[in-house]
């Protein structure tokens, strides 16, 4: 065989590799109820931050708790033991990536999806516009 | 019409006027230069006129700047651009980099730069100016167009620079549109929305020229390599192309690494690279930007590999489009921390396939005409293994985008696969081999010679190196002590190769400063991986504690100050002793100590991490860094009460308690107790309606050791009008506030509102510190990689020269 014939089996190899690797190593995004199916195991859950029920810092202890529901309405408690993010009320969507407890959610990192990031869309809320009495 | 007062429609009409000459002059330019670049006749006819329009294409992209800075500069807050990226508060010096924050200045600043490079072109490419014009004007038209910001049989075209804030789609038809005098009392357009103070940074004045200017400095090996397969001149253009495909890796890179620093320096990331997807997608074009030079540099020397020089340069600027269809889309939106707002994906996604398609099908049609050498090369000569470096650079390049890509991949595939728990491990456990491979190679490659090399004479040649280089890593490894197999054999790697490249230069090159540019890169890049590599292996998070059960909760690396308390912190002893308010920057004063053996504190130095207070964007933790020659000290705030409390009430805190007659309560360390409810009611007899009422709440509340304290607050009803005195209590040095502020007839109880005294609590701050080793290694690297590829370019450009 010839060498250019083994560099190009080696390099098809090794992107296969690659792809595989992706597959065999992306988390899932999942529900609450299926990661208190396998409590301790770190999973990636979306939700929804519920903004009526109370969102608590604690920064002696350094842990944020909210209530976040997932896409099938299911609503937890989420314990995330870092500082509270920037702007973290105005969140819409949250991706946790955690493990279930009986208590909760424990999330190790959260993302969120903010209305105000960079936002070139949101501009000007007709609700946020007080006009004077003319 | 309404004649809107205080509008300044002018300048944005002309500025809208220049984007439309901008578009239809850099089509105009393309089809001359198509046409020029059919024969030597038409070539004389059609240039003059494609030239023209290329300038005139270019006068009007310098109006469309002009036009912002004349609206950012006079806060023409009427303009949705302004009004989204400046303040009135804005220093003139950062109204620069409001300039590109968005994206229609971002495809301006791509668009500049295109055109100083277009113009540089027309004047140095001669033969290849038609062709390779053709290429670099119709990229502009296809830029242009994204600023445009019209409408075509309905389609949205583009987001426009000047459109007014009342013209915008989501308010169209609001109330406030139809009010001649809106900017008068509209009380939102007095200012506008602000830069991110994230980016009132100095380096981000820099970073995004020097990387957008890498961007489009990418297109011109593009352009040569698209030009020589249209011509079918498939061996000149690599000469040419090969000087500014240096200059593209020696801008790219700093401008990459220049966003490392900016992170590094002014966010609370706590390091230079997190493999963010934005990073990433910045770094894949400069790797195989990189594999197509070496490929560039074997084809001058061997004629072989065309094919896959074509391919990679090729592939490099389409990865830059892919790179700004990734950031600028919005897809990366579940997965990375600063991808921008969407909008014009689908458009970017039009450019993006036609931009692949294109080029597949021209590498396609002329494939089988590319010149091939059947020969294979010798396994002991340069060009082997340098093709052997590009396949591996190339595979780099892969797994970084395919990781990079899986929002996409999961639009393609309708899958939802999340991206990986711990992806920096991930990247991480690829890119390390494969760091490994590339680094041993850029130090053995350069004493191999073109067609067969005599293995002998070369290790003898390395052997010093070799020796060295493993005595050495094991030093370090000791003293730093690491142990981890891999990185223990790239540390030993980046070392060889920095010394192997230097004694070549030293020895074979004899000193020559001429040639000493891949030298002088190697190394560089030996040390960029080096000091990537202890700093962020050895990192030392030394604001660790230990309140946590589970180990690995990122609250364990924190640290809580109290003011004026001296606490441990790793070897240091820290003090948190003021706090002062900078602007809008709330400045906190951190000592450093070191314990000496007599149980003195010796200071060493002071660190000033702060959080930016910024009304509209949010509060930003801004790290501080000491930097020492062999490691920094760098630290952020992870928590800081940054509420100013009024001088007038000291009381903060408010808690809401509810309570019946009899009933006790735990609040702030307390039982509290409502003690007796007194109401005093001062009836009129005839229609027993209560007139004025007075209800007293006696209050008593008991600390740990059962003392008791107790104070009343007063609740009083009259004329129809309620109103409220509090009632103060001591307990020792703690104080507090109650104000008897409700009253639930249905429940039966009363509220209260229960404030602590702000010297209750010593003001506290949660900190992290990390100690990152040898860093300095990586910025001395970058700096070197950019002077090494900046003597390899002149050394370049002199050679297409003669």
């Amino acid at each position: 065989m010839k060498k250019t014939e083994i560099i190009l089996i080696l390099l098809v190899a090794v992107i296969i590799g690659v792809i595989v690797s992706l597959t065999y190593n992306a988390s899932t995004y999942i529900t609450f109820t299926d990661a208190e199916k396998q409590m301790g195991r770190e999973f990636t859950v979306i939700g929804e931050l519920n903004k009526d029920k109370e969102i608590l810092f604690e920064p002696r202890l350094n842990v944020l708790t909210f209530y976040a529901s997932d896409s099938l309405q299911n609503e937890r408690k989420v314990y995330f033991y870092d500082s509270k993010p920037q702007d973290f009320e105005r969140s819409e969507k949250i991706t946790m990536t955690g493990f279930a407890t009986d208590s909760g959610f424990t999330a190790s990192t959260i993302l969120m999806k903010c209305p105000s990031k960079y936002n070139e869309q949101q501009f000007i809320e007709q609700d946020t516009i007080t006009l004077p009495k003319l | 019409m309404i004649d809107y007062i205080g509008e300044h429609t002018l300048v944005g009409t002309i500025g809208q006027a220049f984007i439309s000459i901008a578009f239809v002059a850099a089509l105009m330019s393309a089809f001359s230069f198509y046409k020029a670049s059919k024969s030597d006749t038409l070539r004389k006819n059609w240039t003059p006129l494609a030239r023209g329009s290329f300038y005139v294409h270019g006068l009007s992209v310098l109006g469309i700047i002009v036009c912002m800075f004349i609206m950012i500069y006079n806060h023409y807050f009427e303009y949705q651009y302004v009004w989204q990226h400046s303040s009135l508060s804005l220093p003139t010096h950062y109204m620069v980099s409001c300039f590109w924050e968005g994206q229609e200045g971002s495809f301006l600043l791509w668009i500049f730069w295109n055109l100083i490079l277009g113009v540089i072109l027309m004047r140095r490419a001669k033969n290849w100016e038609a062709p390779v014009l053709t290429v670099v004007a119709s990229i502009q038209a296809f830029l242009s167009s994204m600023i445009i910001g019209g409408y075509l049989f309905g389609v949205k075209i583009g987001t426009s620079p000047f459109i007014l804030v009342r013209n915008l789609e989501e308010n169209i038809g609001l109330p406030w549109t139809k009010m001649a005098n809106y900017l008068e009392i509209v009380p939102q357009f007095a200012d506008g929305r602000g830069l991110n103070p994230l980016l009132q940074n100095y380096w981000m004045v820099i970073h995004p020229p020097v990387l957008f200017l890498g961007f489009s400095l990418t297109m011109i090996p593009f352009c040569y390599a698209i030009a020589a397969l249209w011509k079918k001149n498939f061996s000149e253009w690599v000469q040419e192309a090969l000087p500014w495909t240096y200059a593209a890796i020696m801008v790219l890179g700093t401008g990459i690494l220049m966003g490392g620093a900016w992170a590094y320096e002014s966010l609370s990331f706590g390091g230079f690279w997190a493999w963010d997807p934005v990073e990433n997608s910045s770094l894949v074009p400069w790797i195989i930007l990189v594999a197509a030079a070496h490929l560039m540099l074997v084809y001058r020397a061997r004629k072989t590999a065309l094919r896959s020089t074509f391919i990679l340069t090729i592939l490099s600027f389409i990865l830059v489009i892919y790179s700004s269809y990734l950031t600028r889309s919005g897809i990366l939106g579940d997965t990375s921390v600063h991808a921008f707002a969407g909008g014009l994906d689908y458009q970017l996604l039009i450019y993006l396939i036609s931009f692949v398609i294109f080029s597949i099908c021209i590498l396609i049609f002329r494939f089988k005409s590319i010149p091939h050498v059947k020969k294979e090369e010798d396994s002991s000569s340069r060009e082997f293994w340098m093709f052997i470096g590009s396949m591996v650079l190339f595979i780099s390049a892969f797994q970084i985008t395919w990781f990079t890509s899986l929002p996409v991949i999961n639009k393609v595939l309708g899958t939802q696969m999340a991206p990986p728990i711990d992806a920096i491990d991930l990247y991480n456990s690829w890119q390390a081999p494969i760091a490994v491979i590339i680094i041993i190679l850029i130090g053995i490659t350069q004493y191999l010679s073109y067609g067969k090399s005599d293995m002998k004479k070369i290790f003898k040649q390395i052997s010093s190196s070799l020796i060295s280089s493993l005595a050495l890593s094991f030093v370090i490894a000791f003293t730093v002590r690491m142990w981890d197999p891999v990185y223990l054999t790239l540390l030993w790697a980046t070392i060889f190769a920095a010394l192997s490249n230097f004694f070549y230069w030293r020895k074979i090159l004899k000193g020559n400063w001429n040639l000493s540019g891949s030298s002088i890169a190697h190394i560089g890049f030996a040390l960029v991986i080096m000091g990537a590599l202890l700093s962020n292996a050895n990192k030392n998070v030394i604001s660790n504690n230990e309140g946590f059960i589970a180990k690995d909760f990122p609250s364990n690396e924190n640290i809580l100050l109290e003011k004026g308390d001296t606490t441990a912190m790793g070897t240091y002893f820290v003090l948190y002793k003021s706090d002062t308010l900078i602007g809008i920057n709330k400045t906190y004063e951190v000592e450093y100590f070191n314990l000496k053996e007599d149980g003195q504190f010796e200071y060493q130095f002071t660190l000033n991490p702060f959080i930016q207070l910024n009304e509209i964007m949010g509060n930003v933790a801004e790290p501080s860094t000491k930097h020492f020659l062999l490691y920094d000290v760098y630290s952020h705030l992870t928590y800081a009460d940054v509420d100013e409390h009024d001088e007038n009430d000291p009381y903060h805190q408010e808690s809401l308690i509810n309570i019946k007659q009899g009933d006790s309560v735990i609040y702030s360390k307390h039982f509290l107790y409502l003690d007796s409810l007194l109401v005093n009611a001062n009836t009129n007899l005839e229609s027993e309606k209560a007139l004025d009422v007075m209800l007293i709440a006696k209050l008593k509340m008991q600390n740990m050791i059962g003392e008791y304290s107790s104070t009343e607050t007063i609740y009083a009803v009259k004329n129809n009008v309620a109103q409220s005195f509090p009632g103060y209590l001591e307990d020792g040095p703690l104080k507090y506030k109650f104000i008897f502020s409700e009253v639930n007839p249905e429940a039966g109880s009363i509220q209260i509102k229960a404030y602590e005294h702000i010297d209750n609590e010593k003001p506290f701050i949660v900190m992290k510190a990390i100690i990152f080793p040898y860093i300095n290694l990586l910025w001395i690297g970058v700096i070197l990689m950019a002077i090494g590829t900046f003597i390899a370019m002149l050394h370049l450009f002199k050679q297409t020269k003669k």
